[in-house]
């Protein structure tokens, strides 16, 4: 069995700045996988090369075994279209630092697009599984609002429920829990922690030390662009080896 | 409440009054402005009845406005059949420039330097010469383009044609004039609402897999209308007036039939004036429409949607009775 996310020597740069400079990365299945480290790291960078938000430059991103946004033919690599893109992105579930439920649908209207329009599933049905993860969110009395009447961690679990109803083999968090009020990171959290409980594989992008040592499976620790270290939380969180990773601690502890 | 049970105590509001007079000199300069309109003015002419000597006469007059008159012109099937003209101007007009201006926008947008460039010599062309001059143009275009004919380029196989002269009778040069030049103005409104929707939203779209037309359609177009509408209702109602440029190519629109009515009987004035009440009241009917059509589209961005005019009024009627019941005050607690 192959791991759900593989990375090699996978290198990005935005005219000129390297962002990342060569990350190996491997999530298992049902794994849970916390990117943490300093603001423009490359952490987030890595997440959105994952589901080919953005393109990453060198190196191999194979997502289930499937390499990310190419295909291998003939020795050559052949750029994937937009509609095979947009494929293997309905199988990979993302959540955004600032939520993006589309503003001017409803909460279910937003959990039953992608559902529609990308699988093809009939409006009843999506409703019903729309229906299903809302309550599953503990938000299935906010149905009919509009996003801009809902909290910004109601927003954020809508934005979760929006991503499971596409039922993706893999989620990414990116900063899930940044934009919230403090009082509002529990709600959010739990829902993830629930998430992670029925197996389903997550990378999150966090600064929420506890979460990553409480329901990470492994910790990678970014640092301009190059992994520093990475293991076992309980291990690299109490022992960290090196001197950025204890720096960096120090600051977020 | 009050906490010792005495009764409410009475707010004496705030007096401006600075806003009472300007309040009164504003009423003042409208009630002169609404007098001289229904005013009557001396013809000149007398009119006198009964025998000497005790013959009676009193001077003449007729309105200053020729309410009359415009009365008796409003509804004349001349002038009917130019409204109707005006409105069918307007409206196919702005419909083939908003489709056009939407195209010219994605355009705009796109990463294809080519595509990008092509709508932006479009806006160019058309933004930068006088719509007047551009509908003197499509009228003569057969100078220039005796026949236009669909076939092979830079051949002479031609599987269909026709002349210019019979294609753009008045009515249709008029009609491409505006149209094209609509165009230009909308792929500038639609270009600022699409850049107005949130880059997140098109991540997102992206993130649960819609492609790239999908999420213009579904995701972008659908929030850059809140955008889009106020202008957009704007430039209809200046495409109603613009229309008028017409009658210059003798389209017989609501100007066009005034001064075919007036020249005729020399009553300039009072045909201007039924031409122009006409406008207004196009331009009010479509002004109300975009209240409503703003307040559609602004759903979701907004927690609560701003008060309908009658739900306006109503709340105002509800504040002035309110001024006058002396008795009606905050309850302070003391």
């Amino acid at each position: 069995m192959t791991a759900m996310v593989e990375a090699r020597s996978v290198c990005k740069a935005y005219g000129g700045v390297e962002v990342l400079k060569g990350v190996n990365l491997t999530v298992e299945r049902g794994e849970v996988t916390c990117l943490i480290g300093p603001s423009g790291s490359g952490k987030s960078t890595l997440l959105r090369c994952v589901n080919h938000l953005e393109k990453h430059d060198a190196g191999e991103l194979r997502v289930d075994g499937e390499l990310v946004g190419y295909e291998y033919r003939d020795g050559k690599l052949y750029e994937l279209n937009d509609r095979q893109i947009c494929a293997e992105r309905s199988q990979i579930g993302m959540v955004f630092q600032r939520f993006n439920l589309f503003a001017h649908l409803t909460v279910l209207e937003n959990i039953t697009l992608g559902q529609v329009k990308v699988k093809g599933r009939s409006t009843d049905e999506a409703r019903l599984k729309a229906r299903e993860l809302l309550a599953r969110v503990g938000l299935d009395a906010k149905e009919r609002s509009y996003p801009s009447q809902l909290s910004g961690g109601q927003q954020q679990r809508v934005a979760i429920a929006r991503a499971l109803a596409m039922e993706p083999k893999l989620m990414l968090f990116d900063e899930p829990t940044s934009a919230l009020d403090p009082e509002l990171v529990g709600e959010v959290l739990d829902v993830m922690k629930d998430l992670a409980r029925t197996g389903m594989t997550m990378m999150v992008v966090t600064h929420e030390m506890n979460f990553a040592r409480e329901v990470a499976d492994t910790v990678y620790f970014l640092d301009a662009g190059v992994i520093e270290e990475s293991g076992d939380p309980k291990v690299v969180l109490t022992q960290p080896q090196s001197e950025r990773l204890k720096m960096f601690l120090s600051k977020v502890l | 409440m009050t906490t010792n049970g005495d009764a409410p105590l009475k707010v004496v509001p705030v007096r401006h009054i600075g806003r009472w007079i300007s309040g009164g000199v504003a009423l003042l300069v409208i009630a002169m402005i609404v007098h001289t309109i229904f005013s009557k003015l001396p013809t000149g002419q007398y009119a006198c009845s009964g025998a000497k000597p005790n013959r009676l006469c009193h001077a003449k007059t007729e309105w200053r406005f020729s309410w009359d008159i415009i009365r008796h012109y409003f509804f004349t099937s001349e002038i009917l059949h130019g409204v109707v003209l005006t409105l069918l101007l307007t409206v196919l007009a702005m419909a083939i420039g908003i489709v056009i201006g939407l195209v010219l926008a994605v355009m705009r947008l796109s990463p294809n330097r080519l595509l990008s460039a092509t709508a932006w010599t479009y806006t160019w062309f058309f933004r930068g010469t006088p719509v007047y001059v551009q509908i003197l143009l499509w009228y003569n275009i057969s100078a220039i383009y005796p026949q236009l004919s669909l076939g092979v380029p830079f051949t002479s196989i031609a599987f269909w044609h026709v002349s210019a002269v019979t294609l753009f009778d008045p009515f249709r040069a008029a009609l491409v004039a505006l149209a094209l030049n609509e165009g230009a103005y909308m792929s500038e409104i639609a270009r600022a609402g699409i850049i107005s929707v949130d880059e997140g939203q098109i991540e997102a779209a992206s993130a649960i897999g819609l492609t790239r037309r999908q999420t213009l359609g579904l995701v972008v177009v659908p929030q850059a209308m809140r955008v889009i509408i106020p202008p957009t209702g704007n430039e209809i109602i200046s495409m109603l007036k613009t229309s008028s440029l017409a009658s210059a190519i003798s389209v017989v629109e609501t100007l066009g039939a005034a001064t075919n009515i007036y020249s005729a009987n020399y009553e300039v004035i009072p045909l201007l004036l039924t031409a122009s009440l006409w406008y207004l009241f196009w331009t009010t009917v479509l002004s109300s429409g975009q209240f409503y059509v703003e307040r559609y589209f602004a759903r979701g961005s907004l927690r609560s949607p701003p008060p309908t005019p009658l739900q306006r009024l109503r709340h105002d009627a509800i504040g002035i009775a309110g001024k006058f019941r002396t008795t009606r005050g905050l309850e302070v607690a003391r």
